[in-house]
């Protein structure tokens, strides 16, 4: 599991934006869709997930923005730019060749 | 126990610099910590569980605030601006050098001394545009968040800026009146008085300054 995690989180970055290529969202709900889509089994540190926030959206790879929620406190959204589904691809395609690649190695 | 979370994340935020931006890093976090919270209550957990699991989840938060620290640094300007500005300050001063060299070859060659002189103001004005659009051209400082610190800097970035225009401005105008001395002096040959020009450079160039100041201290 922890060999797991570790991969894991070096994607971060590609998993974000993978969940926002579906839609505009925010911290929480796309930590919960990550629990929800490994069954529980992986979720990020809320300091890991913030952190990729601020370096995407220092990259201009995603663009936040304030909910206008009527109750409760406000949300901050965030959605994808074009540079960031050319970087999601790019990222995907790196990936499709390492699988391979380690695939042929262990 | 949602302001316990507030805590714990403005804590963690102590000796970060109040700025908007980390004002807002906090407003998401403790949002995102409380809906999450309150996911938990609904999932059958105690407040104390639900608290313990939310705060366990958050992880380590220095390397959001180390983020936020660095951010003050003050920006210089890029290779490639001071490369570009370096450009313009050599060809202006080029041009002053060589502009009386036009009035001498006009007015040795074909004695037509009023286009050499047209000519050599032509090349100080073209030298002096250079020397202001250079400054003015120049990236101004920006404020990268609300803080007194970063209005002073964005204040006195200005006040740079405004004083480079000047001293090109007036380096540019002491050339001119030596070169008005020159031509009136081998003209006229009037040297016994034609000095005065500079008396009267020095005059009008404290004027113009007073009158700077005075606007200055009107926009205030």
């Amino acid at each position: 599991m922890n060999i797991t995690s570790d991969i894991l989180r070096g994607h971060t970055e590609t998993i974000i934006l993978r969940h926002l290529l579906e839609k505009d969202s925010y911290g929480y709900e796309i930590n919960k869709s990550i629990q929800e889509k490994t069954n529980n089994q992986f979720e990020l540190k809320e300091a890991t997930l913030y952190s990729a926030f601020r370096r995407l959206e220092s990259a201009g790879l995603i663009l936040p923005y304030w909910g206008d929620e009527t109750t409760g406190a406000r949300r901050r959204y965030y959605a994808i730019t074009p540079e960031g589904r050319a970087y999601y691809q790019q990222n995907r395609k790196d990936w499709e060749d390492a699988k391979i690649l380690i695939d042929t190695l262990i | 126990m949602i302001a316990k979370i507030r805590t714990y994340i403005n804590r963690a935020f102590e000796d970060v610099p109040r700025t908007k931006k980390s004002m807002e890093m906090q407003e998401e976090l403790i949002s995102n910590l409380i809906e999450k919270f309150n996911d938990q209550l609904r999932l059958g957990k105690s407040e104390e569980e639900a608290y313990t699991s939310v705060i366990a989840s958050i992880g380590d938060l220095s390397e959001l605030t180390e983020g936020m620290r660095e951010r003050h640094v003050l920006s210089g300007p890029t290779p490639q601006e001071r490369k570009r500005s370096a450009m313009f300050v050599t060809i202006a001063v080029m041009l002053y050098i060589l502009s009386p060299m036009v009035l001498i070859v006009f007015a040795q060659n074909f004695a037509a001394e009023i286009t050499g002189l047209a000519g050599m103001f032509t090349l100080i004005a073209i030298a002096t545009g250079l020397l202001v659009y250079n400054q003015a051209s120049k990236p101004r400082y920006l404020k990268e968040d609300e803080t007194l610190v970063e209005e002073f800097k964005e204040w006195k970035s200005s006040r740079q800026k405004n004083k480079s225009i000047y001293d090109a401005l007036s380096s540019a105008f002491w050339l001119i009146i030596v070169a008005v001395y020159l031509y009136v002096s081998f003209t006229y040959m009037n040297w016994h008085y034609s000095w005065i020009i500079f008396i009267i450079g020095a005059a009008i160039q404290n004027i113009v300054k007073a009158l700077l100041e005075m606007r200055g201290e009107h926009e205030k």
